[in-house]
């Protein structure tokens, strides 16, 4: 059944080729360093009277202090919060007023504050950014207001949900050995609300200087005003010195874990695998997110086809790094699948298919039809996401962050096009392996009882998986 | 982990508003720059003589070309009583199969083109979405003619999303959002098909190859059909490939009845939903809107930007940045071709459920009785305008927005028409609209949640129905 509609896919590919000459598309970036160390990048667009804004500051989960898990996400929430000149609810309304939206977000390596407004709006949103950066309004009624809904961001997001994020919440407390890889970065209710004012000001001094953050704007403005604009408004804020971060790196991990959860409000079974990844800039890095793309990505995945389709055990697959992408990130990282499974099926068996398929990979590498595809889709998914203004900001800033250079946005392109089926094969060989490996099978808790109900007439124990908690 | 996350999607220009519009502007804050003028989209429109209308929007930009094929009628609202959500396996399954090519074929050509291909339904009807790399134009356009036109519908295909549809209704009954939005459009819609777009075990059961070929030759019909083409390709081109593909699209069968109108009149209900050991209480509160194109739209519109559409807005501001009870939350208008609904939702602790209703009926009061100051009238209508040059950025969202109100009856100069109007509208509109539309008496309430830790809470706001569904 499988094979005719592979035939049928040669000549497909045949036909559709790859990206041809018109679908190359190299975005402008500038990029230049103030006195105080803030870097600012600008990348103009006239086809749009609007334009995207990113501060990406150096600091994510990772440099946290440790009885304080869940404070840098925290933290980013106090950054809305108001400062001496302007008070709580200027900094959301003068941008809604001016036209823009904006949020942030917290990862492990980065956190980042994106706006996106017509471009009248640019000078008092650069004005919001830079009065934040020098100082915040520390107090007691906005700290416990902001506890409070991430108190409920974690209960609508982890606690109140199936599977509550055990895909990178869970897996990534068994698959890392060090505390600053380990630990829960929405953090625990208790670190949440014992986190003081003096936190707050300590990881403001330490972490929000300018040295240590990026500022991108792109669209509808030329890099001699984004410069002028930057120097006008962040100029004068004074760099302050950076604490030294300790060595977080890893190895991969040399046996494979797995272990078994309940899930109190599932009803359908799923499962995580993850693999440790090779580190930023490794030679390995490509080849991964293009076997990434080529396992799990889109309907077309092998993944999808062998256990959606073909095996029909699965209801879906997604793979995912983190909560970033394969090219956002500086620290240990894994590369996670994600799938539901049938009650009637197994993580055994969603295990033993995903490794067929990866044997498959090892052994005969991948043809030129299928991977010029993945390339396609990923060069195109590529272009895509830098459609915005506030994406192609927000990327630049975090490249830069990250990489140290903001144009590494236009050097993917072509690090995705020179990855070879020996590439990924290696890469397989690598980091693929189940050595390497963190499995969490997550079950409904009344699936769980059932077996063990079942198996209790023979005396049998109910399984010799590692039973965790529910992480709550 | 972002910031916020809202709980409804609002149509068109979701948007924003106000309790620190009074705030007085900081010392020192550069005043906004000059207003550039918003540039309307220009459209060249083409009807075929089959019916179909081709609008064609060309631009620079990102090498890409996006297509969106609507199909008028052939949504939830075309679904019987006993099929409920029957217009999302039709939609689905249209790139499961076609005369000429099997899924997996058809998912490695759309990838081969860097593009993809799928269909998503809606009340009023389905709509296809491709995109594709701009040296792919033709081969997409191919591609999504043959799966809207021809597809095959294989038994083997059916069988397995059948299986799969139960296993992730499973999945969806666990989640607490999609149960509060079943219950509250049942609560308002009553028996209109608006009511009822998700699916039930039995209706997926019932689901055959030849049901879902007889539904497509009924629905699909180049006559009930727009194609808009956006992206880096010329309007000759557009024309000429939507020609070529569409063409010699003809309807076959006599073609379904419009839409009823949606009733208005109905009662107010108190729905608890049984969800023991949660901890969080899922809220929303529904009454009976209006049609996309009624008189009542457009300060409609701005007033739910102003009462629930953003970080801004007086609901969030209240529940989330005052009281802290939620991580987000929002009210507004749903309108569709014949009918609508007011909605309000958050996700709230369990022991401030009953606080948070109170909220939610105090801003919905206000809004109704006091004029919305001139500042913060003012800041919604620049949000709103705001929205509007960010939506225009994205191709996507251009081509998509035209589709999206032509499916529910508005024309498509409306998309370069709406932010003008919204600038017409008085805080006197706004207090009338609310009033009628957001009047506290008429709002049905569901909660999901566990009731020991609810039932007193939800005493000072009637009997509650207490239920598994």
């Amino acid at each position: 059944m499988r094979q005719l509609p592979v035939l049928m896919a040669g000549l497909t590919l045949s036909m559709s080729a790859f990206a041809a000459s018109t679908d190359q598309w190299t975005l402008p970036v500038n990029t230049k360093k103030l006195d105080n160390g803030l870097t600012v990048i600008v990348s103009e667009d006239r086809s749009s009277p609007t334009v995207g804004v990113s501060v990406v500051y150096h600091v994510g989960m990772r440099l946290e202090p440790r009885n304080r898990t869940g404070f840098a996400h925290l933290f980013e929430h106090l950054m809305f919060q108001g400062t001496p000149n302007a008070p709580k609810g200027v900094f959301d309304t003068t941008i809604t007023a001016g036209g823009g939206w904006n949020n942030g977000s917290t990862r492990p390596d980065f956190t980042n504050y994106i706006e996106t407004a017509p471009a009248s709006s640019l000078e008092p949103i650069l004005w919001l950014e830079a009065d934040r950066m020098k100082t915040l309004d520390f107090n007691p009624t906005t700290l416990k207001n902001q506890q409070d809904v991430v108190k409920e961001e974690i209960r609508v997001n982890v606690k109140n949900q199936p599977y509550g994020g055990f895909m990178w919440i869970d897996i990534s407390q068994h698959a890392f050995q060090k505390w600053e890889n380990n630990h829960d970065g929405y953090g625990s209710f208790e670190d949440l609300e014992n986190a003081s004012l003096d936190d707050v000001r300590a990881f403001h001094r330490d972490y929000y200087g300018p040295n240590n953050a990026v500022l991108a704007i792109a669209g509808d403005i030329t890099p001699q005003q984004g410069f002028a604009l930057a120097q006008k408004y962040f100029g004068a804020i004074p760099a302050r010195p950076v604490p030294k971060g300790t060595d977080f790196s890893e190895p991969l991990n040399t046996a494979e874990k797995r272990l078994e959860q309940s899930d109190a409000l599932a009803q359908v079974p799923a499962i995580a695998a993850a693999w440790k990844v090779p580190e930023r800039g490794s030679r390995d890095q490509a080849p991964i997110a293009v076997l990434a793309e080529l396992l799990g990505g889109g309907d077309a995945s092998l993944f999808y086809q062998g256990l959606v389709k073909g095996r029909e055990i699965a209801l879906n697959v997604d793979t995912m790094f983190g909560l970033t992408s394969p090219w956002e990130y500086n620290g240990p990282t894994l590369m996670t699948v994600f799938a539901l499974y049938k009650p009637d099926s197994s993580a055994d068996a969603v295990l033993k298919a995903m490794d067929e398929e990866i044997a498959k990979i090892a052994k005969d590498g991948v043809d030129d039809a299928t991977l010029k595809r993945v390339k396609t889709r990923m060069l195109a998914d590529w272009n895509n996401k830098l459609e915005s203004f506030v994406n192609r900001a927000d990327t630049m800033a975090k490249l830069q962050v990250l990489w140290g250079d903001a144009n590494v946005v236009n050097k993917i392109p072509g690090w995705i096009e020179g990855v070879t089926s020996s590439d990924i094969q290696r890469a397989v060989k690598t980091y693929l392996v189940p050595t390497n490996r963190t499995v969490i099978d997550r079950k409904p808790a009344a699936m769980i009882d059932a077996a063990k109900t079942a198996a209790a007439p023979n005396n049998a124990p109910a399984g010799a998986t590692n039973q965790g908690a529910r992480n709550e | 982990m972002n910031k916020l996350m809202l709980a409804l999607a609002i149509a068109l220009a979701f948007a924003p508003a106000a309790h620190s519009a009074d705030v007085a502007t900081p010392k020192g804050m550069p005043a906004y720059g000059q207003e550039k003028s918003i540039p309307a989209p220009k459209i060249a429109r083409q009807t075929l003589p089959n019916g179909l209308t081709v609008w064609v929007v060309p631009r620079d930009g990102l090498p890409r070309v996006d297509y969106v094929l609507a199909v008028r009628g052939a949504g939830f609202a075309a679904d019987s009583a006993t099929q409920s959500g029957f217009a999302s396996m039709l939609a689905g399954m249209l790139n499961e199969g076609t005369a000429k090519r099997d899924s997996r074929a058809i998912a490695e050509a759309a990838q081969g083109m860097g593009g993809e291909v799928a269909a998503g339904p809606a009340a009023d009807g389905i709509t296809l979405f491709a995109n594709a790399l701009a040296s792919q134009a033709p081969a997409m356009m191919n591609l999504m003619a043959e799966i809207a036109r021809q597809p095959s519908f294989p038994e083997n295909e059916v069988a397995l999303a059948k299986a799969n549809a139960l296993q992730a209704l499973r999945v969806s009954e666990t989640q607490p959002g999609f149960r509060a939005e079943r219950a509250i459009k049942k609560a308002v819609y009553a028996d209109h098909p608006y009511g009822r777009t998700d699916p039930t075990v039995e209706s997926i059961n019932a689901v055959t190859a030849d049901m879902l070929r007889a539904e497509h030759a009924k629905r699909f019909r180049p006559d009930r059909a727009l194609l808009v083409i956006t992206g880096r390709i010329s309007e000759a081109e557009a024309m000429k490939l939507a020609k070529a593909a569409f063409g010699d699209w003809k309807a076959s069968g006599t073609a379904l009845p419009d839409t009823p109108v949606v009733a208005t009149g109905v009662k107010p209900a108190r729905v608890l939903l049984k969800r023991d050991g949660s901890v969080q209480s899922t809220l929303r509160l529904g009454s009976p809107g209006i049609a996309a194109s009624a008189a009542d739209q457009i300060p409609l519109r701005l007033t739910s930007t102003i009462l629930g559409g953003g970080f801004s807005s007086r609901i969030n501001t209240n529940l989330r940045e005052e009281k802290g009870y939620t991580y987000g939350a929002s009210a507004g208008a749903r309108m569709s071709r014949a009918g609508g609904m007011m909605v309000g939702g958050a996700d709230v602790r369990n022991e401030v459920t009953g606080a948070s209703l109170e909220e939610y009926f105090k801003e919905y009061k206000r809004i109704g009785s006091e004029t919305v100051p001139a500042k913060e009238m003012d800041m919604n209508k620049r949000y709103v305008a705001g929205g509007y040059l960010l939506s225009n950025q994205l191709q996507r969202s251009v081509a998509s927005t035209l589709a999206a109100n032509w499916l529910v009856g508005l024309p498509p100069e409306f998309l370069g028409e709406y932010v003008p109007k919204i600038q017409k509208v008085t805080p006197e509109q706004v207090r009338t609209v609310a009033k009628k539309y957001f009047a506290p008496e008429n709002q049905s309430i569901v909660v999901v949640g566990d009731p020991s830790k609810l039932d007193e809470q939800l005493k000072p706001y009637g009997a509650f129905t207490v239920t598994d569904k």
